[in-house]
Order: C-alpha cells, then structure tokens, then sequence
C-alpha cells in the first residue's frame, strides 16, 4: 500500500476574495467557507477566527482539530463519515502544514472540550498553540445537549471537517513543497533484511466508552465501540480511517488532526528496515463492561502474535475505567512474548500522591508517561478570548469547576482540559517524575 | 542570617555509646559533633542549636522527647531543622525520621535528615519528610553531611525541587507532570525504549510499578469442627481506652487483646481508632469490623472446633507495605505458637 502526502506549508492566513493557497500564504473568502459550515441547518450562528502563535489569545471550549486536506481521486478525506466509504491510505493526498481547524463553541462547552493558549505559560501544553489555528466558532441548535455535561457536538464536529475538506480542495491542482511516502508491503511479502527484524505493531486504545451513538471514535464511520480490534496498514490511519470521539477529558484525547499526524506511526515508519520491522496498526478499544475488555485485550494479542510481532507500543486515549485495558492489554501480549512499551497519562491528584492508574501490573514495565490529569496549572488573563471563557467553569468541563476564572480572566485549572495536551498520539513533551 | 537545629543521638552527641542510650533529650547551644561540619558547609545560615536524645529514649518516651523539641523550638524562628544523619543505624535513622516529621507537621518548618536506603526510617517517614540517600557508615559522614546542607539551603531559599532522584533523596510518593529538557515527544520516547527493550539493551520505565510479592495461600483444612480459628482485625477495634496506643493511621503497633468468655463485643467496651473510615456503624457494633458474635455462634455449633482465646488488632489507614509486613509477621509467629490452625482477616 503506497499513500503520498503532499504537504504545504501554510506562513499566514488571511481573509480575501478567493478562497486559495499561493506562495505559503491561504486566504480564505469568509463568506463561502461559512457557507460550507452553514450547509447544515442545526447551526444557528457561525464565525472563522484565526489565532496564530504567540497570540495573546485563549481558545476555549475546543472540541475538534481537523487538518485541511483533499484526495486528489476526489474521494472523500474521511471516509464513512463525511462521504462515500471507500478505503483511506492510497493514492496522493494533499495537506495543509503549519494550521489546523479548531472547532470551538461560541458559548457551550462540556467534559471533553479544552483549552488552547497561543501564547505565554499556557501555550507550553498543547502542541496546537504552535499551529495556525482557524478556528470555526459556532452555536446550533441542539438543545437537547446545551446543557448536558456530556455532548456528541456532532453538528459542529462535522462542520468542522466540511471546512477542512473545503479548504483542503484549495491544495487540489497544486504542486505540493514535499511529498511524504508511505509505502510498506504486505507483511509476508517483506524483504528477508525486513523480515529479520524484530517485527513491531502499534496499537491504538480508541476513547470507546460510551454506550449511546454519537460520543465514540469513528473506524470508517462505524463506532468503534460495537468492533472488535482489527488489524490496519498504518497508512489508513494517516489518511482519514480514523475520526475522533467526543468523550473523555480533553487532555487524554487523539483529535481527528492527531490521527492523521501521528507521530508515533511516522516514527514507527522511519524505523521500519532500519531497526524494527513495522507490521502495522491493530485498532481496538476502550470498552466499560468487563469482558468486552477481556474481548478486546485477547484479540488484539492474538493477532500480534499471529502477525509476528516481537514488541508492540499500546496507547490508551483515556484514563481511570480504560487503564484497566490498557495494563490488561499489556500483560496478554507479554504473555504472548511480545515486548511491550505503553504510552499513558497518570492521575497522580493534585498533590500528586495518588496511584498513576487505576490499575498496574508488573509486567507493564516499560511504559512512557505523558503528563498527571490532575496537575494544577495557573494561567495569566488573555487579551482576546476565542469561545467563551466562563465555559470552563460552568459547564463541566474536566479540569474546570466554578470559581475557576477569576473576574480579570486569570484562572486555574487542571490539566486535564489542555486540548489533547497529554499527547498520548506522540505528540507530548510532558513526562511524569516523583518527589 | 537564617537559623538551623540539629537533632543526633547519643553517640554523634559525644555522651556514649549504647550503654547512653537511654540518654534524655539535651539540648546545647552552639555545635555538638556533626553540626561542626554541617556548619562549614552551610552559608548565611547559623547553627544555633544541636539536640541530643538516646536512641532507646526516643523509642520508648516518644511523647516526652517530642513535647520538649516541640516546645523548645516554638518561640525560636529556626528556618531549617536537620536530623543525622542515621546511615543505617535503624533506631536512630527512626528518630531522625519521627523527629523530622513532627518538627515540619507541628511547625511547618522544613525538615532534611539522611539514611542508607537500608534503614528501617526510610519507609517509615519518607512519605513526610526529606531523607537523602546515604551511606552505610559514618565514613560518608562528609559527604552526606553537604548534601544535607544543599538541600537544606535550597528549601531554605524557597527554590523549587528538581525531582528527587534529581535531588538525591527518597522520593516521598508524589508524582508530577514536568516538561522534558530538551523537549522529547512522547512518540520518539515510546518507540527507543521499545527498541532498547527488544535489542535487550537497558531501558528506564517513565511509570515505575513495583513488583507485588504474591504470597501463597496456606492449603486449606479439610475438618473446620477441630479447628482452632483467631480473629484479626486491620479495622483498628481495640479496648475502648486503646492500651497499647496503636496508632489511628500508618500504624507500627499492633495489639492481642483476650476475649475469652465474651459472647459479643460491647459498644463502649470496644471501638474503632482508625482513621480511614466513618467510626459510627463500628462504634455503634464493634462486631460488624471484628464479628466475635458470629464466631461464637459458629463455635457453638460445632462449625468451628474453638475461638482463640485472643484477637489481633492494628491500622490499615497508611500503613506502609513494610510495616504490614513485618506486623503480619509477627502475628503469624504468635498464632503458631499458640497452635492456632486459621485466621480470619477483617478489614474496615
């Protein structure tokens, strides 16, 4: 399978009469692309703000990064949810580097919404404060949830990834300034150099809690909480198979943006004939009911084990209940004889003093940890505010309680609502020590 | 100038050896022993007084030794106070510890003491106090003595701690977030452990889990009507007037009190001293934590042979796995000599 990324790199974004990418800078005709987002008639009002880095901005609540991106075949950039499903990780894709589509409320927020700072100490914590963000802020109609803690927000989700696949097309007839290969063979069919490698897989915990429709990550638009794990080319996840959930506190979360970016695979790949011999990606869960855990955690095993794998990398989008999966899953391939490194966050508490994950296992002994829930962060006020800050404190989203934000718009928090700032997808550059 | 105590024992003190032992607490002003060296290495910060107490003092008039420290030190605005260091001397590495710790609870001023990882103290009081890593003997008195002022002038300046292997002491059980210096991404951290970790070369876990120690479970006994059985609590049920002051949370103590002839626990006769849970449903039945009701009913019926004329009693609230340990021990040790055939563990 041979996918090719074409990347632009994006140095500005401005507002302007055409929508299009020239010489690194993208303009976007405002009216159109709100057009695009307006196509859904449950949004009731909408705005595109952009926030570069180093902005004295804060962005809160963010419930989505989309990366704006086109197949050059035309077919949908994710498949099964925004348009026909067909299969993602071939042919060229074209990419917009450098910027990412933030959807963010105009005023609800919920558990799974974060925080972005573009700038000052806040800015430390999430990897999309180093972004061109254009961020889609908007309200809709779903009442039935504006108050809810827990919110599907799927209208503004998908409006998100209409903007991003309106914005994507920009990039279609245009000579991308790299061209990222991704081209590995069927695993059988290796080189013998290859096949001689310690053979690697990367499994990928999906956020699959919830038992409703509507809150879980997507594999091809199919809820990933009612599959079993399955095995994927790497390259499918790079391309568009996977769209993020709207569950679980912000900090733990893989954005849609993460999935196609992310950093572990690419290692993995740079790896690949050199050091290890990358087998590919097994996608499972993160299911509540006991032997759906069990379920998950014997066939993602097993199917290592039948693919060749001598070590694998677990990452979990999630803490409490899915740490469970998550040491569970470790310890069933290590009893395979497959080397295991995890990648989690901890809830250590705000004093740090509580046990890192609800549950370990000795033999969940290389893992990578990227960051405590519970850490308190405090936060200078912002000049602007993107969103609406009193979200964080009122509408319970994790890492925010009332009393949070200061009347000057100072505020302390928990980590937990960093926007996918724990970077459980490669992206974090947090670590957790003891004192 | 900022003001410092130290707190030795009988031996670094220059009263004797463990013939003084049970030496009562002194306190001089000025540098005894080891404060001579802490002195030198230490910069706008004084020395202004050494306390010297016998290890089997302390050990057995806790409260006497501690009151007069306590006392002594309230009105005196010391900045910093250091005990030791205790090498792996373990009764006074255990004062150094208890002293620490009641000196920064009770006052809130910093506390800095040293031990070999060897020394009973370290799992008792590294979750409350700064002990650094030391040596086994007084031949590292020099080093451990510097490192004793480095972290004391650091706590004295109110500089943030690296962590503390970073800082060389034993890490107190709290886990924070840092950013990694230079930046590493996660993905590139996850992916060299795991080729360090599949080429067998050495690897450090970011998440350290410490290994369980399964102990077996004894076989069972096939005839329970001849079986002698004993009660043990972790729920802290003791005599009402808690004769053997076992302690309401991270308990060293624990305590066998007789029941013989009793049919059932009486509220008021027996209550609950432990702190990690609502008293009132246990104060109120003393047998719903430890169920002599039940057992003599058991007894009667010939379900069980007999009911061991004595129960066990400690805290499980903050008790350190070393400490259940050793407790669990000596309980076991005390069941088999008295031909006791099975126990009946109860928590809270």
């Amino acid at each position: 399978m041979r996918l090719e990324i074409g990347n632009f790199y994006t140095k500005d974004i401005l507002f302007g009469n055409k929508t299009e990418y020239r010489n690194g800078v993208l303009t976007i005709n405002k009216a159109e692309a709100l057009g695009v987002v307006n196509k859904d008639d449950h949004i009731k009002e909408a705005d595109i703000i952009i926030a570069k880095p180093g902005d004295e901005v804060r962005i809160v609540p963010v419930k989505e990064a989309v990366e704006a991106r086109c197949k050059i075949s035309g077919a949908s950039i994710f498949p099964g949810v925004t348009g026909e499903l067909t299969e993602a990780g071939t042919g060229r894709t074209h990419a917009l580097k450098g910027a990412s589509i933030l959807v963010v409320g105009k005023h609800w927020g919920g558990f799974q919404d974060g925080l972005v700072d573009m700038s000052g100490p806040g800015a430390l914590y999430s990897h999309f404060s180093k972004l061109l963000n254009i961020c889609l802020v908007a309200d809709t109609d779903e009442d039935f949830e504006a108050r809810e803690q827990q919110k599907k927000n799927h209208v503004l989700r998908w409006a998100g990834m209409r903007l991003a696949e309106y914005i994507g097309k920009t990039l279609l007839n245009m000579d991308p300034e790299e061209l990222e290969i991704y081209e590995m063979h069927p695993v059988t069919k290796r080189q013998m150099e290859v096949q001689k490698l310690p053979g690697v897989i990367y499994v990928m915990q999906l956020q699959s809690q919830m038992e409703a429709s509507g809150y879980n990550a997507l594999v091809y638009g199919w809820d990933s909480n009612k599959m079993l794990p399955t095995f994927m080319h790497p390259n499918e996840v790079l391309d568009g198979a996977i769209v993020s959930g709207s569950f679980m506190p912000s900090s733990s979360k893989f954005s849609t943006y993460d999935h196609v970016n992310n950093p572990t695979i690419k290692r993995l790949y740079r790896e690949h004939g050199k050091t290890i011999n990358f087998l590919g990606v097994i996608v499972t869960n993160l299911n509540v009911n006991l032997e759906q855990k069990t379920r998950s955690a014997l066939v993602v095993a097993r199917i290592a084990k039948s693919l060749g794998a001598d070590g694998a990398i677990v990452a979990e989008e999630g803490y409490g209940n899915p740490d469970t999966d998550f040491i569970d899953c470790i310890v069933k391939l290590e009893d395979l004889g497959i080397k295991v490194v995890g990648i989690t966050n901890e809830c250590t508490g705000r004093d740090g003093s509580s046990q890192s994950l609800m549950t370990l296992h000795e033999k969940a002994d290389a893992v990578v940890s990227t960051g405590n829930v519970s850490e308190l962060i405090k936060l200078p006020p912002m000049k602007t505010i993107i969103g609406e800050i009193g979200a964080l404190a009122r509408d319970g989203l994790s890492g925010g309680w009332e009393g949070c934000v200061n009347p000057d718009g100072s505020l302390i928090m928990e980590n937990n609502a960093m926007f996918c700032g724990d970077g459980i997808s490669g992206f974090s550059i947090k670590t957790v020590v003891e004192y | 100038m900022k003001k410092a105590v130290l707190y030795i024992n009988q031996f670094f003190g220059q009263i004797g050896g463990e013939d003084k032992a049970d030496c009562k607490t002194i306190i001089r002003e000025g540098l005894v022993g080891p404060a001579l060296l802490l002195q030198q290495h230490l910069r706008d910060t004084e020395i202004t007084h050494t306390i010297i107490c016998g290890d089997n003092y302390i050990s057995s008039n806790e409260n006497e030794a501690l009151s007069l420290i306590l006392e002594f030190l309230k009105d005196k605005k010391t900045d910093i106070f250091f005990a030791g260091p205790a090498f792996n001397a373990g009764r006074y590495g255990v004062a150094c510890g208890l002293v620490c710790k009641r000196v920064n609870e009770n006052l809130g001023i910093s506390a800095v003491t040293s031990m070999n990882e060897e020394n009973p103290g370290v799992e008792l009081f590294r979750k409350y106090v700064y002990i650094l890593k030391g040596g086994r003997s007084a031949a590292d008195m020099r080093n451990n003595i510097k490192k004793m002022a480095e972290l004391g002038t650091k706590l004295i300046s109110g500089v943030k701690l690296d962590s503390a292997e970073k800082e060389g002491y034993f890490g107190r059980g709290l886990r924070h977030q840092i950013f990694t210096d230079p930046p590493v991404l996660s993905a590139d951290r996850a992916v060299d452990m795991l080729i360090s970790k599949l080429y067998g070369m050495s690897f450090r876990t970011e998440l350290p889990i410490s290994k369980v120690e399964m102990i077996p479970i004894a076989p069972a006994i096939k005839d329970m009507s001849k079986a002698t059985v004993a009660l043990i609590t972790s729920g802290g049920i003791v005599p009402a007037d808690n004769p053997d002051h076992i302690q309401s949370a991270s308990a060293t103590k624990w305590g066998k009190y007789n029941i013989s002839g009793m049919d059932s626990l009486h509220s008021g006769d027996f209550k609950t001293i432990h702190a990690g849970y609502d008293p009132a449903a246990a104060n109120e039945d003393p047998n719903r934590v430890l169920p002599l009701d039940v057992m003599r009913k058991y007894e009667k019926e010939g379900r069980i042979g007999r009911l061991y004329d004595y129960y066990y009693a400690t805290v499980g609230t903050g008790t350190t796995q070393g400490e259940a340990a050793r407790m669990g021990r000596e309980i076991a040790q005390d069941l088999l000599t008295a031909g006791v055939n099975a126990a009946i563990v109860t928590s809270t």
